[in-house]
């Protein structure tokens, strides 16, 4: 199976290479960016061939493609890509609105492709575990959901990720999706409503929101809480984590995705104390399932439907801020 | 000073052995149950008081760790006897209730400490210090923990006689999120549904500053038997703390899984730095030498009201106004 990479604009691309490479039968024919700077720094570092653009990739008739561009240019590498009849991996969040989403589900459907969106952290084992507990009812009744997915500000890495047009917002985007999906996959429930707290109480330098606190109510009743904050500091052991306690009745989990780390130092290093993970990486497990359902034609685990509604649980959390007041997603779109 | 104490439960134990260890003159105690008071002055070898009455006569500083819904009565008439007074948080039921007594206190000329404790668990101190002296830059974000498993039959449970778990266990984190960031303008919470028969609670609380900054503080009655959770993440524009009660204390103990919990769980603090202890200690030192109390009753009372607020938010799903 022949797949292209649509721009490295997302950090997530460098490690997709290397995921896509461990996969047998699979050939990584390339990336396509329009950032000549990004295309040679990348095209070096990964031996890999470089399209000036997106069509000259889609050209060489790849059968799947990822698109790892800013948020808000998904909509047009998905239909750019799937007019060429290629399937799809999209980047989370799907979109940074409801209407470029619905016009990616009309083109992908109209072609009969595969859309899968990308949420790693179903891939997570121990997320795994933790929803098969609950799917057993091995807590009881559920309580409350705590859920924490810290990071850095990641504009350092890539600037756009601070900038409304292409990222559509700021923490609460980047965030927020991971574990409204989570909630969504775990208990099979939609989210109710949100109320939020979103601002910058971080960067003074970006016109994003650095910090955003959601108090969700899931359809069965259940409060669970979101902390979409890029409030860990640039010298923080590790990028961030992504942590989730379920409250239950009978017993609580404890869910700490990336737990599992050696303490490293480095001597004359700017992250001179590190975190540094040893669990199976969950992209991995994501883009097999994705070379899988593309190779049988069977339904990806992660379908476009919930990437669609993870991101009104974002333009809830965004709307609820700004009147506070809870802002139900289902009626946004 | 003279100090008697009015209610001997756990709190009233607890204050007890910090008295004892600190050396401070614990003459006796008051409490209307006449086997738990005398297995208590027993156990401490202090006076029994048959009366609250007797035990104002015979003291200088009345510490009230009754439960709430008693300590307007017992505050009150204290300080109307011009004693000094210890009180055990939360202030009151109510923010009615609390104003009288800081309105008792400002008549009597005496003075009132509010036992917040968490303002003097050393970890949390030292935080709040990192916080306040700016080495972590403007605090965008504070992230606040404490859940333990349900209270035993008795008041605790009945939100009539201690204001349910906002007001008896939240309030701890709230007043710390007001050390740290100041009034809040807006206050949401979400709470569990509830379980028919059991006391299990869950609430989360979403604080909204005017500057921008926001504080997630999560309160529970709602573990198994025997485990008691907190944490803290103070997030500045220029450096982070964090700390969690499921790191390693200077001291473990392993003790066999699945043994009978004690009836109020308490956090355990490290060796020689019991909060407790230095909460008394500053509080006597600070009556003996006329110094102000690190915690006043305005700021006791601010977090009865905003742990009240928090209830308000959970039982109506709406955003309320506290500015």
């Amino acid at each position: 199976m022949r797949v292209g990479i649509l721009s490295f604009a997302h950090l997530h691309a460098e490690g997709y290479v290397q995921n896509l490479r461990r996969i047998s039968g699979v050939e990584v024919i390339g990336f396509s960016d329009t950032d000549p700077e990004r295309g040679r720094r990348f095209s070096q570092a990964y031996g890999l061939r470089w399209f000036w653009t997106h069509e000259d990739l889609l050209a060489e008739h790849p059968d799947a493609v990822i698109v790892t561009s800013e948020n808000a240019r998904h909509r047009e590498l998905v239909e750019l890509a799937v007019r060429a009849g290629a399937h799809v991996l999209c980047e989370k969040p799907i979109a940074t609105r409801t209407e470029d989403a619905l016009a990616m589900k009309a083109a992908v459907e109209a072609a009969g492709l595969t859309f899968m969106t990308a949420f790693p952290m179903r891939f997570s084992p121990a997320v795994q575990a933790a929803r098969a507990m609950v799917g057993e009812g091995a807590l009881g009744r559920i309580l409350a959901v705590v859920g924490v997915n810290h990071s850095e500000n990641p504009k350092r890495h890539r600037a756009w990720f601070a900038e409304k047009a292409l990222a559509g917002g700021g923490a609460t985007i980047d965030h927020t999706v991971h574990l409204a999906d989570l909630y969504r996959w775990i208990f099979g429930v939609e989210v109710a409503e949100v109320v939020a707290e979103v601002s910058n109480p971080f960067d003074p330098e970006v016109d994003v929101d650095t910090a955003g606190l959601l108090l969700l109510k899931l359809e069965n009743g259940v409060p669970a809480s979101i902390d979409a904050s890029w409030s860990r500091p640039p010298s923080y052991p590790r990028w961030g984590h992504l942590k989730m306690e379920i409250v239950g009745e009978k017993a609580t989990l404890v869910l700490d995705a990336f737990a599992g780390h050696l303490h490293v130092w480095r001597r004359g290093q700017e992250r001179a104390y590190e975190w540094l993970g040893y669990h199976p990486d969950p992209n991995q497990g994501m883009l097999e399932a994705f070379v899988s359902s593309v190779r049988n034609g069977t339904r990806p685990p992660v379908t476009w439907r919930d990437g669609y509604e993870a991101l009104r649980v974002v333009l809830a959390a965004y709307r609820s801020a700004e009147r506070h007041a809870p802002v139900e997603p289902g009626a946004l779109g | 000073m003279k100090i008697g104490i009015v209610g001997v439960g756990t709190m009233g134990r607890v204050h007890a052995d910090a008295y004892r260890r600190i050396g401070a003159e614990l003459v006796g105690a008051y409490d209307p149950n006449p086997e738990k008071l005398a297995e208590f002055v027993s156990r401490f070898t202090v006076d029994p008081f048959r009366s609250y009455d007797e035990l104002l006569l015979r003291v200088d500083l009345v510490d009230v760790t009754a439960p709430t819904f008693a300590h307007e009565e017992l505050a009150v008439r204290a300080l109307e006897a011009g004693k000094d007074v210890i009180l055990e948080k939360p202030l009151a039921l109510d923010a009615a209730s609390g104003r009288r007594i800081l309105a008792a206190a400002r008549a009597s000329g005496r003075r009132l400490f509010v036992a917040m404790v968490v303002r003097f668990f050393p970890q949390y101190r030292r935080a709040a210090e990192l916080a306040k002296s700016g080495q972590l830059g403007r605090v965008g974000t504070v992230r606040l923990k404490r859940v333990l498993f349900p209270p035993g039959p008795g008041w605790y449970r009945d939100p009539e006689r201690s204001g349910g778990m906002p007001v008896d266990l939240m309030i701890h984190d709230l007043d710390y999120a007001r050390w740290v960031l100041g009034d809040p303008v807006r206050v949401f919470a979400r709470r569990s549904p509830g379980v028919e028969g059991k006391v299990l609670e869950h609430v989360q609380a979403v604080l909204g500053y005017e500057n921008g900054a926001m504080a997630l503080v999560e309160g529970g009655w709602a573990y198994p038997p025997g485990y008691f959770r907190t944490a803290l993440d103070l997030a500045g524009e220029r450096g982070l703390v964090e700390w969690s009660s499921d790191q390693p204390p200077p001291l473990g103990t392993l003790f066999p899984k699945g043994e009978p919990a004690p009836e109020v769980g308490l956090p355990m603090a490290g060796l020689e730095e019991d909060p407790y202890e230095l909460e008394l200690r500053h509080a006597l030192e600070a009556l003996e030498r006329g110094k102000p109390f690190d915690v006043t009753p305005e700021d006791a009372l601010a977090a009865l009201e905003l742990a009240l607020a928090v209830r308000a938010s959970a039982d109506s799903g709406r955003v309320v106004e506290v500015a």
